[in-house]
């Protein structure tokens, strides 16, 4: 990065904070300070419903995960239009009916305090530690690769967040997003079409999607319906549904984004553009990463993308095999290279066999990266992240021309801020509204309750800093938010659902419900190899059966209310 | 207002529900064709 590159970073990320700040100025009642207020139009809640799901994590690890994994992923999102529509039909109307601040609040006014608490509780403990993951991701390998200080960095972007969030509550969480939003949209579309250009001009475009097709990377939708399969049609319409359905319908994060502005009508239409975009957009960031393989198929990548850690391993006692595993390498990439070269030329006949010397090779390379890996863990450098993640800001840092580097490192930058002030900010609201209004100060003044969430909301932006700084990833990033959530989910969704078509049923019996749930996808967790898609079908499910069990069986004797 | 209900408004929201998940099944059937294509 040169001075170009951080004028372009820094002018980028600390512009659209300083407008927000200005937007939101002056004092705010507790309505506009959780919700916003009118002037929140459905483009501006789409785009920031948009933002708070991507994070920096979608846009650091996907692309790495196609490289690695191919495109498989997309399917992950399947479930997500289905489960907007029904937020948008079932779980928005009663929200803006009751004029609730947080979705827990429902749980109280249909079931009681227990189960809103509970509710609350399981968002507050899951949402806690995904803010520290969002944002530690970027910042372990921003770190590395650019040589910032971590804990820096990790306060840096932190503390900015926590300013903002603070001072300007839910609406300006909202202005900003949408224009961080637009420049990760307007800076992935131009490292999409750099990534394409730079791409060998000796096979065509349609060319090089065969052969990265026939390497394994186009597999967009695979119908196999093995459970132990993580990336499938089924469990990304299933499961993937029952996610988004929690996600969109229970985490306040989310909810929070579509309650600002007040309108049903703008709310839906947010939601909804959500439902037509999601897709499309996952599937170019995917794309893009299968695209960077591509071009590192005629120029030769590293053996190992965390090149920092490569290094010290290099110079330690491991060299002599790491050496020798890089000549290996090296030798199979121009073999490899020259076989893809061939196919350009090669008729009909002689594209079958061509295409399988490719794949011989692709195997051979594969392999040797694994034994080095291997090494790298045997030599203990880089225990705390994937190597995919670095797949493209290594791409970005070393074939994007200076201004666009600083762009795209803004990008991450910017999907880290977005991410992280929703989840503060739903994280204090929340805190405020479910937990510290009703048990610590039930009849204080409306200015109370905002100075409230205001402290609470940097408190959890602290702790977000602490679990960052402390914390070390046993999985890729991106794989890490997505099974955090998944655990939690499913017993969470089952709350509400149970809410809205269990008529019959009490807030005991579905608070115990959802306990053993809990404990169950927790023991599922530790002792199986489900995809963890499934986890949130599974939580969901067993409450709702639970439930009416528990309720005709235990709790026989209480009367249940009647649905709100 | 629930989506079952018979007003003006809810029938249009009933189509934009449709809209929205027919644009869907479009790109799963693109996604699909993506697939079969290039692997």
């Amino acid at each position: 990065m040169n001075r170009l590159d951080y004028l372009v970073l820094i002018a980028t990320i600390l512009a659209i904070p300083l407008y927000g700040l200005w937007r939101t100025r002056g004092s705010a009642s507790l309505g506009q300070y959780l919700k916003g207020d009118a002037s929140i139009r459905w483009a501006t809640i789409g785009l920031s419903v948009l933002a708070t799901q991507a994070g920096p994590i979608t846009f650091l690890s996907m692309p790495g995960q196609a490289y690695e994994s191919g495109i498989g992923f997309i399917q992950n999102y399947f479930g997500q239009p289905l489960a907007l529509i029904v937020v948008c039909a079932v779980f928005v109307p009663i929200y803006q009916r009751l004029k609730v601040y947080t979705a827990y609040q429902y749980l109280g006014e249909r079931f009681d305090q227990k189960t809103r608490l509970l509710g609350a509780f399981l968002f507050l403990v899951q949402r806690g530690i995904a803010a520290g993951i969002t944002i530690y991701a970027p910042a372990i390998v921003l770190s590395a690769l650019l040589g910032w200080r971590l804990n820096l960095t990790i306060w840096l972007a932190g503390g900015l967040v926590i300013v903002y969030t603070v001072v300007g509550g839910t609406k300006i969480v909202s202005i900003t997003q949408r224009y961080q939003m637009i420049v990760i949209l307007i800076g992935m579309a131009i490292a999409f079409a750099v990534a394409v250009y730079r791409l060998a001009p000796d096979l065509s475009f349609e060319h090089t999607l065969s052969v990265a097709g026939k390497m394994g990377k186009l597999e967009a939708v695979d119908l196999s319906i093995d459970p132990h399969k993580r990336y499938t049609f089924w469990s990304g319409l299933i499961g993937g549904f029952f996610l988004a359905l929690s996600y969109f319908g229970a985490d306040q994060s989310q909810v929070q984004r579509y309650l600002a502005g007040g309108s049903l009508k703008e709310s839906r239409l947010g939601l909804l553009f959500n439902a037509a975009v999601k897709v499309p957009m996952q599937f170019f960031i995917l794309l893009l990463g299968a695209i960077v393989f591509m071009f590192y198929q005629f120029e030769k990548p590293p053996v190992y993308f965390n090149q920092p850690a490569y290094q010290r391993a290099v110079e330690s006692s491991y060299g002599p095999q790491l050496t020798a595993l890089q000549t290996q390498f090296d030798d199979v990439f121009t073999q490899k290279r020259a076989a893809i070269r061939s196919l350009a030329d090669a008729s009909t006949t002689e594209r079958g066999a061509a295409m399988t010397k490719v794949q011989e090779l692709d195997a051979q390379a594969h392999e040797l990266r694994n034994q080095t890996k291997g090494i790298l863990a045997q030599a203990g450098v880089d225990p705390k992240s994937k190597e995919s993640d670095y797949v493209f800001i290594t791409f970005i840092l070393q074939q994007m021309p200076h201004g666009l580097v600083g762009l795209l490192i803004a990008v991450i930058l910017c999907a880290t801020m977005s991410a992280t002030s929703a989840i503060l900010n739903a994280l204090g609201s929340t805190t405020a509204i479910d937990f510290y209004q009703p048990l610590i100060r039930p009849n204080a003044s409306d200015h109370h309750y905002v100075v409230a969430a205001k402290a609470l909301t940097a408190a959890w932006g602290l702790i977000a800093i602490a679990v960052a700084s402390f914390a070390s990833l046993v999985e890729n990033l991106l794989e890490a938010g997505n099974i955090l959530g998944s655990v939690f989910y499913g017993s969470m969704l089952g709350l509400f659902l149970a809410g809205f078509f269990i008529r019959r049923v009490t807030g005991s019996a579905v608070f115990f419900a959802a306990l053993v749930a809990q404990t169950l996808v927790f023991v599922l967790f530790a002792t199986t190899n489900i995809g963890y898609l499934w986890y949130n079908f599974i939580g969901c499910a067993a409450v709702l059966i639970l439930a009416p069990v528990l309720q005709q069986t235990i709790f026989r004797s209480k009367d249940a209310p009647a649905g709100v | 207002m629930n989506v079952g209900d018979d007003n003006p408004d809810a029938r249009s929201w009933r189509k934009a529900y449709g809209l929205a998940l027919s644009l869907f099944a479009v790109e799963v059937v693109l996604l699909y064709l993506f697939t079969i294509r290039f692997s």
